[in-house]
């Protein structure tokens, strides 16, 4: 079974308050690319990833994880 | 307010990009077959008709390359190039190689039974490429845009 990256980006957008654009503000990017990420469309580098963790102020464990 | 100003401003180019790019890479490779259906001769429209094919592919080709909407300030069209966008951009000159490729590989065999033009086979060459990474370019963004 092919690896894949998931992540709590939504819940713990949601849980912060903020929308898709705000986010996508904080992170310099576009809000097509968080809604990206949050659908697993797309796997964001490692700056973007630990971008976003730090925008939601969690470790990016917590956002992030593998699955096998 | 101005960063604000700049991200809204980045959604409307990634929107208006999503939504023209296939219909453009559409109109692209349909006009081309009005070309094949009626083959240029040495007229001065074929030569306008040609000029107008050639200037329009370059256009293209830059939109492909740098994202277009031209018209916007740097820092605008920079966040609309962000790293998704990048990664479309990416695939869809890979489909637009691949494509190109096997027109290449369809010519190469169609020259061995018919006669056909380098010009004619370098203009189908650049419209399959083009064309096709349009539509792939336009597709992707539209399935990010879903939702968003």
């Amino acid at each position: 079974m092919p690896e894949r990256l998931y992540n709590r980006l939504k819940e713990l957008r949601t849980e912060a308050g903020l929308t898709q654009a705000e986010l996508a503000e904080r992170v310099g990017v576009t809000r097509k690319t968080v809604n990206t990420v949050e659908n697993l469309v797309f796997t964001p580098s490692a700056l973007l990833a630990l971008k976003l963790a730090e925008a939601l102020n969690v470790p990016v464990e917590e956002l992030f994880w593998i699955e096998r | 307010m101005n960063s604000k100003s700049d991200a809204a401003r980045a959604e409307e180019l990634s929107r208006k990009r999503a939504r023209a790019l296939p219909v453009l890479g559409v109109l692209f490779i349909s006009q081309q077959l009005v070309f094949f259906s009626s083959p240029a001769r040495d007229r001065m429209v074929d030569h306008v008709h040609i000029g107008a094919w050639l200037i329009l592919s370059v256009v293209m080709l830059l939109a492909l390359t740098t994202g277009g909407g031209w018209i916007y300030p740097r820092s605008v069209r920079q966040l609309a190039n962000d790293e998704a966008t990048r990664v479309h951009r990416d695939d869809a000159f890979r489909y637009g190689f691949l494509a190109a490729m096997v027109a290449c590989i369809a010519l190469y065999v169609v020259t061995l039974f018919e006669p056909f033009g380098e010009r004619e086979a370098i203009h189908l060459i650049l419209t399959v490429g083009i064309g096709m990474a349009l539509l792939r370019f336009g597709l992707l963004e539209r399935r990010a845009m879903r939702d968003a």
